[in-house]
């Protein structure tokens, strides 16, 4: 029997001896391959439109398929398969006249049946998909298709092949900003119906087609050379999805473009480094925010917010924690988004007034235990975290413990639903927010809405909420944006928040990248690209 | 002896349904909600309920677990809560075989030169070279991949552009360890492995050579290289034998850091991620797949023995 081990062990030896073989080349992975371009990206949950919900998939959806409008590189909305739309009078139909000539990837016309279908399809409850309430639920019919009640959604009028109507509930002038969203977006009947592995082989009618998705490896886009705006000119873009460490690869030629960690930005920002020359600063539509919980004690009473808020000096934080990498916060929108407002009056900081607040509040300085949850599933505190409690503790002289909760069970214990009364568990807590849309309906509405379910702080003043309702139907922006602003104010005064900061982010972009503009959110980008190679 | 094998048989379902009980009670009664978790932040309650009752996480737990129960009996895992419409088979099939390629070269490299020194530090005892083999071992074995990983990227990749630092490729016939990508994963893997079998080996080759047999081999006057390979060698491999059967089961597993740092799309990684997501049929899966290999590589290596070690019997 002792023949068999050794022969396993010279089977093993040789398997060593391939092995050593096979190590010999494995020099410069240079760029991309076929001038195309490498970049990083995520293994996306799903490629289908009506299904996914986060940024990882986003970036693939929004260069395969396509919607009625997108957005421009400066975030405006933009026609795409709609060459141009109506909007009655009162606001509640929009008519969409499409593009003539637009095909799927595989030659098909789209017609307006095609918007139907898709529309009514994410609305399906058998479909799944979590995204369809918020993004398509203003149309007439769909919250009822949703909820099973109805075989159609009845705001979808299929006027001829080139004319599409959709009738909204109430007039709702942000709804044409949510259409950007890929919920809306078309997709071939066939294609979805061919089974539970579509994605695997999307036809979408995007200016990339999806060449291949080696799952945890890598995807690869190619050319649409028949899309219906002006083709992109690269003939691929290459994602990889594996990680490692993003600036050795970039510096090892293996990426076109990366991000860069904090902790090497400092030596990037340095003139004399190489890669300075390769730096690029973009915002990014967000906000991180220290958030109250209006239901609870201390927090209930506004005069203990407020002495929360001015005994932050935000300045010194990013300054020495932060490198002075993030923007400081005001109020809610970040700049950069529709209806930002350059002249919002933050609290500031101020000690010695949040002191006397402090005093002046109904607990007289007497404050019961506080503590403050952050998302993390780190095993140490992370110092933004640890300066703000220090900051309370000397300006303010609370003492603050912290909590630390990994994401799934933080997010279980934020969220409120009033209809089962489950209320936010969490005194105070750290959370960001990222647009999804350009329109500050996207954050000051659903953030502060009294009746939003995204209102973890449970905020609510009925000035605000009256304002908030006036701009849903506010059919002129420049009025409606002052509605927004006017709410945004109110809630900085009652301090609903500590706004803290609005975030940045920093990149690497090899020299021969042209016109690549990383964009504040995520929208079809890859198209504007070339490679001077 | 087959009474023996049969009977761990039947015990091999017991343990899996404990296994898989628990761990399913463990997600179900810990905190966080997939669905939750798939919506992230702007997640509606209503929608959360609606796509709860759709996936049958509204049910009670025993219901619940019965019915993943029955359909795992079927040879379906169900889909993956994270990766919408994939089937938890098809997930999982393709990480485990990037695991596997990846740690069985990492034991196959681990073990080759880990014997090779074992040995040549064995049959130089006494001399300088036994000591520094030994300790060098010791020495490479203790580093941990979070600080030999960064400074081979440093090297090999930063400075002298000779490897990819990271990721992973299908090569020649889809595998990948006809890539470059492995090479760097595999020397860090493999330092493991090598220190501890050449410790293992150089014990092993001692106690050979002392054996009577060897020195009735060195009386009838056998050439040394004979001896070494015919009596020594092959004799001081079996101990080796053992420890790498042991290490088998947890190919399947991947590891967990390495696999993150290296960007390998392994086991381990999908392990951390489905964790994160609250993916519990992803979970469920992995945690069967490790349970099953670890039980059937023991029976394995209890059954091995009584072929290489006569003396031993099971009863």
């Amino acid at each position: 029997m002792k023949r068999y081990a050794w022969a396993l062990i010279s089977t093993l030896l040789i398997i060593g001896t391939a092995c050593s073989t096979s190590t010999t080349p494995g020099s410069g992975q240079s760029g991309g391959v076929g001038g195309g371009l490498t970049v990083f990206g995520n293994d996306p949950p799903t490629l289908d439109p009506a299904l996914m919900s986060d940024t990882s998939a986003a970036s693939y959806v929004v260069e395969i398929f396509s919607g009625l409008v997108t957005l421009d590189r400066s975030l405006k909305i933009v026609p795409d398969i709609a060459e141009s739309w109506d909007i009655s009078s009162d606001g509640r139909t929009y008519t969409f006249k499409l593009r003539k000539g637009v095909k799927f990837h595989n030659g098909r016309e789209v017609t307006a049946q095609d918007f139907k279908f898709s529309i009514e399809r994410a609305a399906d409850p058998k479909t799944d998909s979590h995204t369809a309430d918020t993004y398509l639920g203003d149309i007439k019919g769909v919250l009822d298709k949703l909820a099973g009640k109805a075989k159609e959604v009845s705001g979808v009028k299929v006027v001829d092949d080139h004319t599409l109507q959709l009738i909204l509930d109430e007039p709702r002038f942000y709804f044409l900003a949510k259409l950007t969203y890929p919920t809306a977006f078309v997709v071939d009947k066939d294609n979805v119906e061919s089974g539970s592995k579509w994605t695997d082989k999307p036809n979408g009618t995007g200016p990339f087609k999806l060449k291949e998705w080696r799952k945890g490896e890598l995807i690869l886009l190619e050319r649409n050379p028949d899309y219906y705006l002006e083709p992109a000119k690269l003939d691929q873009v290459k994602f990889l999805l594996a990680g490692g460490s993003a600036m050795t690869m970039y510096a090892n030629n293996e990426v076109d473009i990366s991000g860069i960690s904090i902790n090497d930005i400092e030596q990037i920002q340095d003139p004399k480094n190489q890669l300075n020359k390769e730096f690029v600063v973009a915002p990014s539509l967000d906000v991180w925010y220290i958030g109250f919980n209006t239901e609870v004690p201390p927090f209930d009473d506004p005069k203990v917010r407020q002495a929360f808020n001015q005994s932050l000096d935000k300045d010194k934080i990013i300054a020495v924690v932060l490198k002075g990498l993030y923007q400081r916060a005001n109020g809610v929108l970040p700049p950069g988004m529709p209806g930002y407002n350059p002249n919002l009056k933050g609290l500031g900081f101020d000690p010695a007034k949040a002191k006397s607040l402090l005093q002046e509040s109904k607990y007289k300085g007497n404050l019961p235990p506080i503590t403050f949850t952050i998302p993390s599933s780190s095993t140490t505190v992370d110092p933004v975290t640890e300066a703000i409690v220090e900051q309370w503790k000397t300006n303010l002289g609370v003492e603050v413990k912290i909590q630390q909760s990994e994401w799934a069970t933080f997010l279980q214990d934020i969220k409120r639903n009033p209809t089962k009364g489950k209320k936010n568990n969490f005194q105070l807590y750290e959370l960001g927010w990222a647009a999804d849309y350009p329109d500050p309906q996207d954050f000051v509405d659903i953030l502060f809405h009294s009746k939003s379910l995204d209102n973890n702080g449970a905020y609510s003043n009925p000035e605000v909420d009256k304002l908030l309702d006036q701009a849903k139907s506010e059919s002129n922006s420049e009025k409606r944006f002052k509605l927004y602003q006017d709410a945004e104010q109110i809630i900085v005064n009652d301090a609903a928040w500590v706004p803290l900061y609005h975030g940045k982010s920093y990149l690497l972009v090899k020299p021969q990248v042209r016109d690549y503009t990383p964009a504040p959110m995520i929208i079809p980008n890859y198209r504007y690209v070339s490679l001077a190679r | 002896m087959a009474a023996y094998i049969l009977r761990r048989l039947l015990w091999m379902p017991v343990v899996l349904v404990a296994v898989s009980f628990i761990t399913f009670a463990v997600g179900q009664y810990g905190p966080g909600d997939p669905v939750q978790v798939l919506m992230g932040q702007k997640n509606n309650p209503e929608v959360v309920e609606r796509i709860r009752k759709e996936r049958g996480l509204d049910l009670p737990i025993h219901e619940q677990y019965f019915r993943y129960a029955w359909g795992v009996l079927h040879g379906d895992f169900g889909e993956s809560y994270k990766y919408v419409g994939q089937k938890v088979s098809d997930l999982l099939i393709s990480r485990v075989w990037v695991s596997v390629q990846l740690g069985a070269m990492a034991l196959a490299v681990g073990v080759t030169l880990g014997m090779l020194f074992g040995l040549a530090a064995a049959l130089n005892q006494g001399k300088w070279i036994d000591p520094l083999i030994v300790s060098g071992g010791l020495l490479l074995s203790s580093l941990p991949v979070f600080i030999v990983q960064p400074l081979l990227a440093f090297v090999l990749s930063r400075q002298l552009h000779l490897l990819p630092s990271a990721g992973w490729q299908s090569g020649l016939f889809g595998l990948g360890i006809f890539s470059p990508t492995i090479i760097m994963p595999v020397i860090v893997l493999s330092l493991g492995p090598i220190g501890g079998i050449t410790r293992l080996m150089r014990a092993s080759t001692l106690e050979v050579v002392t054996q009577d047999y060897v020195r009735t081999a060195r009386a009838k006057g056998l050439p040394e290289r004979a001896i070494r390979i015919h009596h020594i060698t092959r004799n001081s491999t079996l101990p080796v034998f053992t420890v790498v059967g042991m290490s088998l089961a947890g190919l399947v597993e991947g590891g967990f850091i390495s696999e993150t740092l290296f960007g390998i799309p392994g086991v381990g990684r999908l392990a951390v991620e489905s964790f994160f997501a609250r993916d519990y049929p992803v979970i469920m899966a992995i945690t069967l797949l490790v349970a099953t290999a670890y039980i059937v590589t023991n029976l394995v290596i209890d059954i091995g023995y009584t072929f290489l070690d006569p003396r031993i019997r099971l009863r």
